[in-house]
């Protein structure tokens, strides 16, 4: 199936990590043909190896760090982007990740503080500096990352800001779509269950991913590529007419 | 992208209308590489259009008659199938609608509608699915895609059956997917919004005739109720079906997916 992203510029954050979901997306997007898939990471080096992984398949990118967190290096990154490419049609929100956890009273609110900081804010000023150049060019696709944690309440994730962050990534994601509609730009969300990234602290990642995948229908945890399929179909405008949507990859863990 | 349709089977049913969701959905099915696509609805003359159109495609395709309300037709159809092609790897359940306008108040309203109007939707959906699945479960592969709607989410539309019965297909989905998951069958929902398809003309019966600038004009207002400001296409809804029909999905299951413009989020 043609995913029309012939000419297509596409912005992926958190794409440094080589076993993640933002290097996962940005090989696929590049593979099924955009033009150009710029990086960014605030680890740079890590960024950069994503951008030569997606050069080696004959497409444009570059690497630009920026913590995602903070507004100027936000604003700067995008118009890094902007100078290199001209345009950003495809905006992919992966950077984030989980701080705290453990009973309630044990908590550090400073703890929740860099996961609303890092999951929510992130996604937002990404959002925030990438939506004026959308709007110019009337259109635009903004794919963000949410959680399948925003619906599992109990053990092992327990009340934990990681899930309430994801879960407002959700309503910022419903939101957005409604304000922006007009403009043309679509806002949509993936919902992944657990996978061996660096999001799992463990050594041994794939042995905590079995272990949770007991309790989920499919009987496994989500690959990347699992993520990078679901986010590249609402990337596309073969999903023209969906927006708003938060869909799940998670197994049938949530349902 | 590859969606991985080399070899496989699908069994699309409610296919026969030649501007609905079955048919465009059998037909990018064919198109992105299904070997076989078999086709059925109520009406076999429309189900044979669509099975040329298939062909024409260069898929193979068969043509059967079955009313999905009725197990036994049901039973038969889907054996028909399995003898011509030795398997079924993919059902989209499409056969559906509503049997009348029932938008009105509850009083006013016909029991005697509300139970073809759930046997239809939800025990036509269900009865397919029961004799499908064996087979399924045989192969230990297995792709079931339902048709939902957006209505299940739309409550100004007052109390219809026609909504109740999908959102029951919303569940069933949910069951299914739970209970069949092990076994290697997958289930998902499309829920479409307003498409141009022959569902509208039963919702426009008994409505007064207006001039077409009037018309236009309640078209207006109603799309200007979805976010993207558009209708939906049989095409949406058959990429949506498709990508869910396809390995590409193959970590998802039990979800519903709303594919109307944002009216639904």
């Amino acid at each position: 199936m043609d995913l029309g992203f012939k000419g297509k510029v596409a912005l992926v954050t958190g794409a440094g990590s080589q076993i993640g979901f933002g290097k996962a997306i940005a090989l696929l997007l590049a593979k099924e043909g955009c033009d150009a898939v710029a990086i960014t990471d605030i680890n740079l080096d890590d960024a950069k190896l994503t951008a030569e992984a997606v050069k080696a398949l004959g497409r444009k990118s570059i690497a630009v760090k920026a913590d995602v967190t903070n507004q100027a290096k936000v604003q700067a990154m995008v118009k890094k982007v902007i100078d290199e490419y001209g345009k950003i049609d495809i905006l992919i929100n992966v950077a984030g990740g989980v701080m705290g956890g453990g009973p309630l009273e044990e908590q550090n609110p400073e703890m929740w503080d860099k996961d609303i900081n890092l999951n929510l804010y992130g996604t937002m000023l990404v959002s925030k500096a990438v939506v004026p150049y959308m709007k110019k060019q009337n259109y635009g696709v903004i794919v963000n990352i949410g959680s399948g944690s925003t619906h599992q309440y109990g053990p092992p994730h327990g009340v934990g800001m990681y899930a309430i962050s994801k879960a407002a990534v959700d309503v910022f994601t419903k939101q957005l779509a409604t304000v922006e509609a007009n403009t043309g730009i679509r806002v949509n969300c993936v919902a992944p269950g657990p996978s061996p990234t660096n999001f799992i602290k463990a050594p041994d990642k794939q042995a905590v991913v079995d272990m949770l995948a007991k309790t989920i229908p499919l009987g496994r945890g989500a690959t990347p590529e699992d993520i990078a399929y679901a986010t590249l179909y609402f990337a596309s405008d073969i999903s023209g007419y969906v927006t708003g949507q938060v869909l799940h990859v998670s197994g049938g863990s949530v349902m | 992208m590859d969606l991985g349709f080399k070899g496989k089977v699908a069994l699309v049913t409610g296919a026969g209308s030649q501007i609905g969701f079955g048919k465009e959905t059998a037909l990018l099915l064919a198109k992105e590489g299904c070997d076989a696509v078999a086709v059925t609805d109520v009406n076999l003359e429309d189900a044979e259009k669509t099975a040329a159109a298939v062909k024409q495609i260069g898929c193979k395709s068969i043509a059967v008659k079955a009313d999905i309300t009725n197990y036994t037709e049901v039973n038969a159809m889907v054996k028909k199938v399995i003898d011509e092609y030795g398997k079924i790897d993919i059902l989209c359940n499409v056969a559906g609608g509503i049997i009348h306008k029932d938008n009105v108040p509850i009083d006013k309203q016909d029991p005697a509608v509300w139970e073809k109007q759930l046997k239809l939707n939800l025990v036509g959906t269900m009865n397919v699915t029961r004799a499908v699945i064996p087979q399924m479960r045989k192969q230990k592969y297995g792709v079931i895609v339902n048709i939902g709607s957006g209505s299940t989410h739309q409550y100004q539309m007052g109390v219809g059956t026609y909504a109740m019965s999908k959102y029951a297909i919303d569940l069933f989905t949910k069951q299914l997917a739970f209970v069949e998951g092990e076994a290697g069958i997958r289930v998902n929902c499309v829920a479409p919004g307003p498409a141009p398809t022959n569902f509208g003309a039963i919702l426009r019966e008994d409505m007064p005739k207006l001039p077409p600038e009037e018309m236009e004009k309640m078209r207006a207002a109603m799309l200007g109720t979805f976010p993207l400001g558009r209708m939906g296409t049989a095409a949406d809804i058959a990429n949506a079906t498709v990508i869910l029909a396809s390995d590409v999905t193959s970590y998802v299951t039990g979800q519903v997916f709303h594919v109307s413009g944002g009216s639904v989020m």
